[in-house]
């Protein structure tokens, strides 16, 4: 009996053995996975722009207001009928109410999680809203898109348009004393055009001159129409070469978040990532009697719904992520809150199904066409966001002059959508396709089109990934069938829309051509438009280039999700007057309290 | 020990069963059982956790039968409030979906993988625990270590990883939501196992030549039932909340409505939508409070010291 005993033991111990080998296989994957969780960001680094999709933020090209509108002149800016039109000329004299307002602490509210505060080497609206008030830039933009002087008091294009040559302020210091110079941003030009992700944006510069201190000459291959907005806030801060030329990678660049020094009118105080962003007033900063503030404080935190309860009782001044439309229409009806659409307009994100046209099924330009006229984009925006977003039927935003309207639209057509399906092959049912996307940024553009594809027969399962990193290293390898994805245009086309459909960029990184696209003539019209000065011309280009691709449809155009702003009655001068809106720097906003 | 008295002939009536409540957990046809269910009956929040999971369980079963919107359909205009419409008399959340098909069609779905995950609980446990209590020694203490290996991970991050590393899914959720939860099962049974298997009746068994897979399942097992069946109970809101908690924050199986999900996906409208994230919650609350007032009777019901009060 004991021996039987000993045996069956030793049998069940073997058994046992089995289980646990399996299960501690089973933990060693899901260690190994959390650390390719880890490294993931690091090789989608320069994609991953935190905010290009990175939350379901709002914004809007359309100037319309709902009366909302605050327009700082309605106040009584120090009662003089100065034009504001051109704020650089009145700057000194019309600052700060006139110099009576200076002081105060502004309170932004964000969801945006910035990886570090360099945005040399990192795009997006997270390091874009802090970055742009530590770091001067050449110039700046007003609301109709036209360059305004900022670190550069002057700027010639050369008349073949193969240089542009700028004239800095002289009096100008970075946050530890040092003179800014030309030497400053031919460095800064060269780290953008090393490690930036928007390649197109600084390609053609071959090298920048630099014959005097406060002279730089950028010289170009070959005449870039879009060299002078690329030298907005957010796109070319410029840094000091004497902190950052150590050697050292620029991406991991310690400096880019530690004992920050920049050109702009506010220094870093305290960075606390993923949570606090504190800046206080740069005293020496170059334009006088700026900046007003004393200082800005940038609350980070997960939940839109704090934000919208920060600004409903004052404790927060200024947030343009407000989170789903409920929360901006309740705002709207706030008479204690300001709710404005304008600001942002060169980002001109949208909001679009993205088809990966190597899939078997989605390779057949007719499934592609059923599937846009399968959906309701005008429902969409309408019905379901309320109003706070706005349909496109282009990959150019509303609000750029090259957007054009007269493409097709698909308007809704169910029966010809079913057509389409059946001369490709598939009958009601037939066809089961997926739709990847990162909740909850994503979730009601993919469930609505997930509804509405079942309509047409088309069968549609939903595919989560659980972060940013898995879903964005499945699309950019092509390992997906559609996805939802939210693209910005970055106020020139060369800078944000050539890079999703040119045969060449399929390059294995997020926000470059993912579906696999490649038409000949698409690249051709781009390149040409890439090239073309003349204003019209190039409107002409992208106007085929549009109609072209809502023919072959690679990319289903949704909406302009809206950059919608909400702000404290006593916040003057909000961002809302420039094309860049929070990614310029906040050096005239006043508090009137 | 003769030859003739093999492992097989070793019937259960045969072997010695301890006093009182053995057999209650095998159908309550002996007295004990009775005994039992009169003390169970007895106390009133219990069975108002039974008519409220019989009430749940029949609206997830029979629900959408009689109400048969379905919960993914667009029904009205987005975020309309409850009683404002024939079709959704609960509400829609910010697509427009009818709420309350949304909390009948949930329900099945976050019984269904609370209940698979409960089994997986049981079974991981029950097997770990049992061996450990029963053999002892070095056995008990390789499989306590490992126990509390996934004893101190913490549970819901673990969840999160583990579905996170394959797609979310009913059936990744539960496996998640098992492999986490099963070490308290695991030393509830070891104890009673520890407990046990010196006592007479045990030895009885031993000495009458039954093997120890025979002891373990028909001599020990059944004794060790009342404290498992409790926990058992409890397991199943554990996992309701696990489910909810997975699928709140994002990790939910976007294919099919569950309470959970509905909350995390409607929460960013919560200032402006209270029904859209109320009604799931309060069905994960009922849910979870009947099984967990079933569990209390039970505990009571079982527990010695009560009897005869």
């Amino acid at each position: 009996m004991r021996i039987t005993t000993t045996r069956d033991k030793q049998r069940s111990f073997g058994r046992l053995l089995v289980a646990l080998l399996a299960v501690f296989a089973l933990v060693a994957a899901a260690c190994s996975s959390d650390d390719d969780d880890d490294a993931a960001p690091a090789t989608t680094a320069a994609a991953d722009s935190g905010g290009e999709a990175g939350d379901d933020m709002a914004d809007d090209d359309h100037d319309e207001d709902d009366g909302h509108d605050h327009d700082e002149d309605d106040g009584d800016a120090s009662g003089d009928d100065m034009a504001d039109d051109d704020m650089a000329d009145d700057m000194a004299s019309a600052a700060c109410n006139g110099g009576q307002n200076v002081g105060g602490t502004l309170i932004i509210g964000s969801t945006q999680v910035p990886r570090h505060l360099n945005g040399t080497v990192q795009s997006g609206y997270a390091t874009a809203v802090p970055g742009t008030q530590l770091n001067a830039s050449p110039l700046l933009y007003d609301a109709e898109y036209n360059p305004m002087p900022y670190l550069a008091h002057d700027w010639d294009v050369a008349d073949d348009g193969l240089s542009v040559t700028l004239h800095l302020v002289e009096d100008a210091v970075f946050h530890d004393g040092m003179p800014i110079t030309s030497a400053d941003v031919a460095f800064s030009i060269q780290t953008v055009q090393a490690h930036h992700p928007f390649k197109t944006m600084y390609a053609p510069v071959t090298n920048v001159d630099t014959p005097d201190e406060h002279t730089a000459v950028i010289n170009l291959s070959q005449p870039h129409p879009a060299i002078l907005l690329a030298m907005s806030p957010g796109l070319l801060p410029i840094i000091p070469k004497h902190i950052f030329d150590d050697g050292q990678e620029m991406p991991t660049h310690p400096r880019n978040s530690e004992d920050f020094v920049g050109s702009g009118p506010f220094r870093l105080t305290e960075y606390e990532p993923g949570t606090i962003i504190r800046m206080e007033r740069f005293d020496d900063f170059f334009i006088e009697g700026t900046p007003c503030l004393d200082e800005i404080v940038m609350e980070i935190t997960p939940e839109s719904t704090a934000i919208v309860l920060g600004l409903e009782n004052g404790t927060t001044h200024l947030s343009s992520t407000l989170g789903p439309s409920a929360n901006v229409l309740r705002l709207m009806d706030n008479p204690d809150v300001e709710v404005s659409a304008k600001g942002h307009e060169a980002i001109g994100q949208i909001n679009w199904l993205e088809m990966n046209v190597n899939d078997p099924a989605l390779s057949d330009k007719r499934v592609r066409q059923a599937i846009a006229y399968a959906i309701d984009r005008d429902f969409l925006s309408e019905v379901i966001d309320q109003g706070i977003t706005f349909p496109v039927p282009t990959g150019i935003a509303a609000a750029s002059p090259f957007h054009n309207p007269n493409v097709n639209h698909y308007d809704k057509d169910i029966d010809r959508a079913k057509a389409l399906l059946a001369e490709a092959g598939y009958g009601p049912g037939e066809l089961q396709l997926s739709i990847d996307y990162i909740p909850p940024a994503f979730v009601v553009q993919a469930e609505y089109v997930q509804q509405q594809l079942e309509e047409a027969g088309i069968e549609v399962e939903l595919s989560v990934s659980p972060d940013f990193p898995t879903w964005a290293q499945r699309v950019a390898a092509g390992e997906y069938q559609m996805t939802i994805n939210q693209v910005w245009n970055w106020g020139d086309p060369v800078i944000g829309v050539h890079r999703t459909y040119l045969c060449d960029n399929r390059v294995g990184v997020i926000w470059t051509n993912n579906t696999g696209y490649c038409n000949p003539d698409v690249d051709a019209l781009l390149n040409a438009a890439g090239q073309e000065f003349d204003i019209d011309k190039r409107a002409e280009l992208y106007a085929e280039f549009q109609e072209i691709v809502a023919e072959d449809m690679p990319i289903f155009f949704l909406n302009t999700p809206s950059f919608w702003q909400a702000y404290n009655p006593a916040v003057m001068n909000p961002p809302t007057n420039n094309i860049w809106g929070q990614m310029s720097p906040m050096h005239e906003v006043w508090l009137d309290e | 020990m003769s030859d003739a008295m093999g492992r097989g002939e070793v019937a259960a009536a045969d072997l010695p069963v301890a006093p009182g409540l053995g057999a209650g957990g095998d159908g309550g046809s002996g007295r004990p059982g009775r005994e039992t269910l009169r003390l169970f009956v007895r106390n009133k929040a219990a069975v108002a956790g039974v008519v409220m999971l019989i009430g749940i369980v029949f609206m997830t079963v029979a629900g959408p039968r009689i109400y048969d919107n379905d919960p993914k359909d667009i029904v009205a205009i987005p975020l309309t409030g409850p009683g404002e419409l024939a079709e959704a008399r609960l509400g829609t959340d910010y697509l427009g979906r009818d709420v309350l098909a949304g909390v009948i069609g949930g329900g099945t779905t976050s019984m269904t993988v609370a209940a698979m995950a409960a089994a997986m609980v049981l079974v991981i446990g029950i097997s770990i625990g049992a061996l450990a209590g029963y053999y002892g020694g070095w056995l008990d203490s390789a499989l306590m270590r490992f126990t509390e290996f996934f004893q101190v991970l913490p549970a819901l991050l673990f969840a999160m990883v583990l579905v996170a590393l394959f797609e979310p899914s009913m059936w990744t959720i539960s496996f998640a939501i098992g492999v986490v939860a099963w070490p308290g099962i695991a030393r509830i049974t070891r104890a009673e196992f520890l407990r046990l298997r010196n006592l007479e009746f045990v030895r009885a068994a031993r000495a009458v030549g039954a093997t120890d897979w025979r002891i373990i399942r028909k001599v020990v097992f059944p004794n060790a039932l009342p404290p498992l069946i409790v926990s058992a109970t409890l397991i199943m809101g554990t996992a309701i909340l696990f489910e909810a908690g997975l699928a709140f924050l994002g990790l939910g199986d976007p294919n099919t409505t569950s309470w959970g999900l509905m909350i995390g996906l409607n929460r960013g409208n919560f200032l402006t939508a209270w029904w859209s994230v109320t009604f799931p919650g309060l069905a994960i609350f009922f849910t979870v409070l009947s099984f967990s007032l079933i569990g209390d009777g039970l505990q009571d019901a079982y527990n010695p010291k009560l009897r005869g009060r």
